[in-house]
């Protein structure tokens, strides 16, 4: 009677794994650069190609790098978020992915700019030094050039609100 | 009359499993032939001009595909980077190819993929703590079953070796008390 | 012997449940995100496999008597040699040789050689005239082991070959250029724009001949739904006994010609097969009586039927 048990104990557990792993997303790939110092970049600006910025020149406040692309929808989804997360005061550097210039510039006059700056990577080199794999894409660097946390997806509001903002909060943002 | 039935199950069954591999060989080998030729066949296939290799390189592209066929896309999450079609996919393809012809070797191609998407990215898991029990646990199953058997196998060989020796006097006084012989 | 058959098989069994839940668990637990693919698999399932797949060869020869080893050899010694022969010959018809692919034959050929002799064992002796009635005799799960066997000899000469042999193209083509591959000739011969019910793509035509003669036409397609951003690749698969086939596009090139892609998987379709052939063994074995008439004597004796 008891050895039948076993079988049993062996199914609950696997289900409890299964119950948890059903809830994951797959999508999420944690990314290995969070606590690590951002990597290096010198992009031009869109629409002042003669002008460039380099991660050097953000050093001294927490930043906040988010990716996105006129042809991408979820991007258009998370607009609004991202306006309100600039209106908070925070400096947000938009990073312009495999985009055309046009579309781009296009793009942000119909739905509002809230870029501090908006930087060009017209063949995604710059996103795969920064894992980015899928827009939209965020990043959170704190004041020395460290990221500190990476959200991936569009921004919810339960995002902005739980993690993002505290986190800019507690760098002092 | 049960051997009758049973041997006519066996049968039916047999015959029903001959029937659908037969139908099953004629329609693949009807599929594999298919339409015959058409009409007007181009007379002069060798004519057309060959398509070329899309790289100029074909020992160089093959490393790229060979170290590609390790990594994860990790848009199209089940295919490698190098059968994917997805954009990230011919990317990093590129950067493969790129930092070969640049001179870095298999590892260094590798540990700079890991650096910016993780352990997700290979699909040879890394030796690490966490995956120990992953590489470990079949060869310390099978060590573990195969000293299992091997100690079953032996404990029996002693019961039946045991079952075997003859009754000892006292063994025997019982045997015959039970069978209610009595004698001496 | 066979026992530690079944201990092979277990070991491999745990071993990819191991391999196929040990991401998720790993997730689950939050100890990060892994990935386990083929080099994984290969690693660890095919040294557990291999020496289960011979002792299989031995399996239903053993059986019917309680054979030792040196009988054993003697008895096989022709299935054997001829897998080793089969083995090294073989490859050269595909290609070159390489270690794995004759092991892997060696393998398919010991499994289905031995199937062989098994049925041989039971209508040795017998003139030809009676083999049909003495293979009738036996029972279902007699039948089903030869053929589940028989499935797994197809399985291995699918994996070996497919692992061994399969090709792949990446080819610059514009219309009216011929690609060949697999003994096949591959000739672009029309790139046209079509518009589906949420999609618009570009339907390529491919027109498919084996030595000068045509044999049919396939149609992959790049595809642009109109409500995502990511083109999405139709491939055009064609089936066969023998081989598949795939084409598919890639990226569209200067002057309108396109990235082509270009596969052939011989022998795919036994991977399949073997598992059909597997299942229906099972099958077979399941319907055999004796294992009906096995529980209904577990039950226990009427009263009074005891001896007095």
């Amino acid at each position: 009677m008891k050895r039948y048990l076993i079988p049993l104990a062996v199914f609950v557990v696997l289900a409890g794994f299964l119950a948890v792993g059903l809830r994951l997303n797959p999508r999420e790939v944690p990314s290995p650069l969070v606590d690590k110092p951002a990597p290096a970049f010198e992009l031009a600006r869109l629409g002042a190609p003669g002008q460039r910025v380099a991660h050097t020149d953000l050093r001294g406040r927490p930043w906040v790098l988010n990716v996105w692309a006129s042809w991408c929808l979820p991007c258009l989804a998370e607009h609004p978020l991202v306006g309100e997360l600039a209106r908070s005061g925070v400096t947000v550097v938009g990073l312009n992915y495999k985009d055309k210039t046009e579309d781009a510039t296009q793009w942000l006059a119909r739905h509002g700019d809230p870029y501090a700056m908006v930087l060009v990577d017209r063949d995604g080199a710059v996103g795969i030094d920064w894992g980015v794999y899928g827009v939209p894409e965020t990043f959170i660097v704190d004041k020395d050039g460290i990221i500190r946390h990476k959200h991936i997806g569009p921004i919810t509001p339960q995002a902005l609100r739980e993690d993002i903002l505290p986190l800019l909060r507690r760098l002092g943002g | 009359m049960a051997e009758r039935a049973g041997a006519f199950c066996a049968r039916a069954a047999a015959l029903l499993a001959a029937a659908v591999l037969v139908l099953g060989a004629v329609i693949a080998t009807a599929r594999a032939q298919t339409a015959g030729p058409a009409a007007d066949a181009p007379a002069a296939v060798t004519a057309a001009p060959q398509a070329v290799p899309l790289s100029d390189d074909p020992a160089l592209e093959a490393e790229v595909m060979r170290i590609a066929h390790d990594l994860r896309c990790l848009v199209c999450q089940n295919e490698t980077i190098a059968a994917s079609n997805a954009d990230l996919a011919v990317d990093l393809r590129g950067q493969i190819r790129s930092q070969l012809r640049a001179g870095r070797n298999e590892r260094e191609i590798i540990e700079y993929m890991v650096e910016r998407y993780g352990d997700f990215v290979l699909f040879k898991p890394p030796v690490k703590p966490t995956t120990w029990l992953l590489w470990g646990g079949p060869f310390v199953l099978l060590v573990a079953m195969a000293g299992w058997l091997a100690h079953m196998l032996r404990r029996r060989r002693a019961e039946v070796a045991a079952a075997q020796a003859p009754l000892s006097d006292e063994e025997r006084r019982r045997a015959r008390e039970l069978l209610g012989t009595g004698a001496e | 012997m066979l026992l530690a058959n079944n201990v092979l098989l277990m070991v491999a069994s745990a071993a990819v449940l191991l391999g196929t839940l040990y991401p998720l668990v790993l997730d689950a637990l939050n100890l990060g995100k892994i990935s386990v693919g083929p080099a994984y698999f290969n690693t660890v399932f095919v040294p557990l496999i291999a020496p289960a797949l011979f002792l299989m060869g031995v399996g239903p020869v053993a059986r019917w008597k309680k054979a030792s080893l040196p009988e054993l050899a003697l008895r096989l010694r022709w299935a054997a040699a001829v897998s080793l022969v089969t083995a090294v010959v073989t490859p050269f018809a595909f290609g070159d040789f390489t270690p794995l692919v004759g092991f892997g034959l060696f393998l398919a050929a010991w499994i289905l050689l031995t199937a062989l002799v098994a049925v041989h064992d039971r209508v040795q002796g017998l003139p030809l005239a009676q083999w049909g009635p003495r293979l009738r005799k036996q029972g279902g799960s007699w039948y089903g082991m030869i053929l589940a066997h028989a499935g797994v000899g197809v399985f291995v000469v699918g994996v070996t070959l497919v692992g061994g042999y399969e090709t792949e193209q990446d080819l610059r083509m514009e219309v009216g250029s011929t690609a060949s591959a697999g003994g096949y000739d591959f000739r672009l011969v029309e790139l046209r724009d079509v518009q589906g019910p949420n999609y618009d793509a570009v339907r390529a035509t491919f027109e498919l001949s084996k030595g000068g003669r045509v044999i049919k036409s396939i149609h992959p397609e790049k595809r642009s739904y109109h409500r995502s951003s990511m083109p999405m690749t139709e491939v055009a698969l064609e089936r066969g006994f023998t081989r598949d086939l795939y084409v598919s596009l890639g990226e569209p090139l200067q002057d309108g010609a396109w990235a082509v892609r270009i596969y052939v998987k011989p022998f795919v379709n036994w991977i399949w097969g073997g598992c059909v052939l597997m299942a229906l063994g099972g099958l077979l074995a399941v319907a055999d009586r004796r294992y009906r008439l096995r529980a209904r004597a577990a039950q226990p004796l009427p009263r009074g039927a005891a001896a007095a």
